[in-house]
């Protein structure tokens, strides 16, 4: 047997090693956050967020919130209902099918959704590029990933629950809506607010179907700018700015960008803790109730 | 167990089928809010909605050529302003072959191309030529304590073949006489993107150095010996700025923009020219007297190394690409988008825009071509008439 001093200098070796690793990895993070800042600090102002381009950013904000909206309306139904379906009712062949392409759904490059979406809307039905358009790309990213989320949520629902609801003689589809889908809300949106913030941030399939736009656009059959877009064209040189000029921009940008997916997923993480909190104290107050009543 | 607690009172059963109360309001609303969602999005997409697009604007969408984006991008803010906000010009990058290849498949109104297109193509199509602007590619090096540097062709095909290495090289002594040259290596610096720029810049090559049009040839992109790849004219310009020793080609508006030293170049009358906007200007217009109608075969165009005693010979057009019968079957692009689309093109060959070119150091047309225009422009029709 090994001595005890040396038992205490592996664990030793092993934590510093943990934590070494951990410092790593938290590098590109940390590097990031702090060069977007740096760089796109100076650049904040009343102006740069709510002027159209060039003086501002306001347009690609409006863009981005906008392509997101139409995306979350096409594909937050579509996935959350895929997720029900493969919860609920997908314990047989046609579920675990939907399941498997899920699951390649999910790992699509974005790159390729895009040129998908492209091809058939844009080239094949002679669509113009647009903010539905790319509305309708996002979706296709979002989708198994709601489902996903909501499918994960919904199994940790205990089937006590079910069981109980189905004894009293709810019917199927009304256990599902009240039981559980009401216990499971919390995950459901969760994963649904988390499929937002990574689509808003997604910018392969935007070059490839809203194209950019110089001004304000509140027509879904426009192109419009988005805030990934306009940093990439930007950072590319393509704006009528100086190259300095252009580059002090799309700093800006990638700050306000990272500031919406950040505040996204910030809140949703404060949402779901706080929720937590108090499910936990209702039930308490839940049951104490009942032990009165009893 | 809510249940448990409504269970005494009888009559109200409904209820016990509720184990939360309020969620069945909540879910009604919801799933109307997502059917109509759903039903409003469905009739966007469809077109038959149409927020904010009312009948007086009109949304023009261009895609193609990178190099001329910044001022076809500036074009459209001030014709936006110009007109009220009546006509939106967007216009999307992608280089000249994806511009070709979306005119052609309709899916853009216009497109943006550096290389012209063969007069089988452009017949073939119907599409015209419309040079809406000029670029010119310069040679940045980067010396330290060397301000100036002359050049003429057979010695810039050289050093990017690497038959020249050093910089101070009896070839490079002999054009720069008194100028301190160090013993260091050359440093070339080159595009790693398919790219116009190169297009214009190997063409030049080809026409001067018979060795570099046998071994390379004009393309969009080569494989370059010994060379560092950056991707686009941002990319070389960086890397020249950054690495001594080095020399690269790039489009004059970021060598004027960046601050970067350029050599002057040897032309065809014998003259060192520094590129400018004059001396771009110079070399389109000592070629005007050639070039064919806007419909015609563009595709042997080009103002490379033009005779004139200041023309900068590494200069180009770059067009725009239009159908000459605007309205199609297919896109149905309305009167109103036709007539906003001509007028703008017109706007844009004219003086206020092309003044607007000088601050983004691309060269104003020269009359002749604006002339040529002008003709190419009165030629397009909607549904068999005119359009101007």
């Amino acid at each position: 047997m090994r001595s005890h001093k040396l038992r205490k200098r592996v664990d030793m070796a092993a934590s510093l090693l943990a934590v070494g690793c951990v410092l790593v990895a938290l590098i590109p993070l940390v590097s990031i956050l702090v060069e977007v800042i740096r760089n796109g600090a100076p650049m904040l102002s009343w102006e740069f967020i709510t002027d159209r381009t060039t003086s501002g950013v306001g347009n690609a904000i409006l863009g981005s919130l906008q392509i997101v909206m139409y995306a979350a309306f096409i594909g937050l139904p579509v996935g959350i209902l895929t997720g029900i379906y493969i919860s609920e009712f997908g314990n047989n062949r046609m579920g675990s099918t939907i399941r498997f392409f899920n699951d390649v759904m999910a790992n699509f490059p974005s790159i390729v959704v895009g040129l998908l979406v492209y091809a058939m809307l844009i080239v094949y039905l002679g669509m113009t590029y647009s903010i539905i358009v790319a509305s309708v790309a996002l979706s296709i990213i979002m989708i198994p990933i709601v489902a996903n989320t909501t499918e994960e949520s919904l199994k940790m629902v205990p089937n006590s629950l079910r069981e109980g609801a189905l004894a009293l003689g709810v019917p199927r589809w009304r256990t599902v809506l009240k039981v559980v889908l009401s216990n499971g809300r919390s995950g459901v949106i969760t994963g649904a607010l988390l499929a937002v913030a990574r689509v808003a941030g997604e910018t392969a399939p935007l070059i490839l179907t809203t194209m950019f736009s110089y001004f304000w656009t509140v027509s879904p059959n426009e192109p419009s700018a988005a805030l990934p877009t306009l940093i990439f064209n930007y950072a590319m040189g393509y704006s009528s700015l100086t190259v300095d000029e252009a580059m002090r921009h799309a700093w800006g940008a990638a700050l306000v960008l990272i500031m919406l997916v950040l505040s996204l997923n910030v809140s949703v993480r404060l949402l779901s803790m706080r929720r937590f909190k108090k499910n936990h104290k209702g039930a308490r107050r839940w049951r104490t109730r009942l032990s009165l009543k009893a | 167990m809510k249940e448990a607690s409504t269970q005494s009172s009888s009559g109200q059963r409904e209820k016990i089928a509720m184990p939360h109360r309020g969620g069945n309001r909540a879910f009604i609303i919801i799933a109307l809010v997502v059917v109509a969602i759903v039903v409003i999005a469905a009739a966007f997409a469809t077109g038959m909605l149409s927020l904010g697009s009312d009948k007086g604007t009109v949304t023009l969408t261009g895609a193609g050529a990178t190099f001329p984006m910044p001022l076809i991008l500036k074009w459209a803010d001030e014709y936006y302003n110009e007109t009220d906000g009546k006509v939106k010009v967007n216009y999307g990058g992608g280089g000249s072959g994806a511009g070709i290849t979306q005119i052609k498949d309709q899916t853009v109104v216009f497109a943006g191309t550096d290389a012209p297109l063969s007069g089988d193509e452009s017949s073939q199509y119907g599409l015209v030529h419309i040079p809406e602007t000029l670029g010119a590619v310069v040679v940045a090096f980067n010396v330290p304590g060397l301000a100036t540097l002359k050049l003429d062709g057979d010695t810039l095909a050289k050093i990017f073949m690497k038959n020249i290495t050093k910089w101070n090289d009896p070839a490079i002594v002999a054009l720069n006489a008194g100028a301190s040259l160090p013993d260091n290596d050359i440093q070339t610096v080159v595009r790693s993107d398919s790219s116009g720029t190169t297009f214009v810049f190997t063409g030049y090559l080809e026409i001067v150095s018979s060795e570099f049009a046998s071994i390379y040839g004009q393309a969009k992109s080569l494989t370059w010996p010994g060379a560092i790849g950056a991707s686009g004219n941002p990319g070389v310009t960086s890397t020249v700025k950054s690495t001594s020793y080095s020399i690269g080609y790039i489009e004059l508006s970021y060598a004027m923009q960046n601050e970067i030293p350029f050599a002057q170049l040897k032309n065809k009358d014998g003259n060192f020219v520094v590129a400018s906007l004059d001396t771009t200007s110079a070399a389109a217009a000592a070629a005007g007297a050639s070039l064919p109608a806007g419909g015609g075969d563009w595709s042997n165009v080009n103002i490379l190394n033009a005779p004139g005693s200041d023309s900068y010979p590494i200069a180009s057009f770059t067009y725009i690409l239009v159908y000459k019968e605007l309205y199609d079957d297919a896109t149905k692009l309305n009167k109103t988008a036709a007539e906003a689309l001509v007028d703008f093109l017109w706007w844009m060959v004219h003086d206020e825009a092309q003044s607007w070119a000088d601050d983004l150091y691309y060269a104003p047309l020269p009359a002749s071509v604006v002339a040529l225009n002008e003709a190419t422009l009165e030629a397009l029709t909607y549904q068999g008439e005119p359009v101007l």
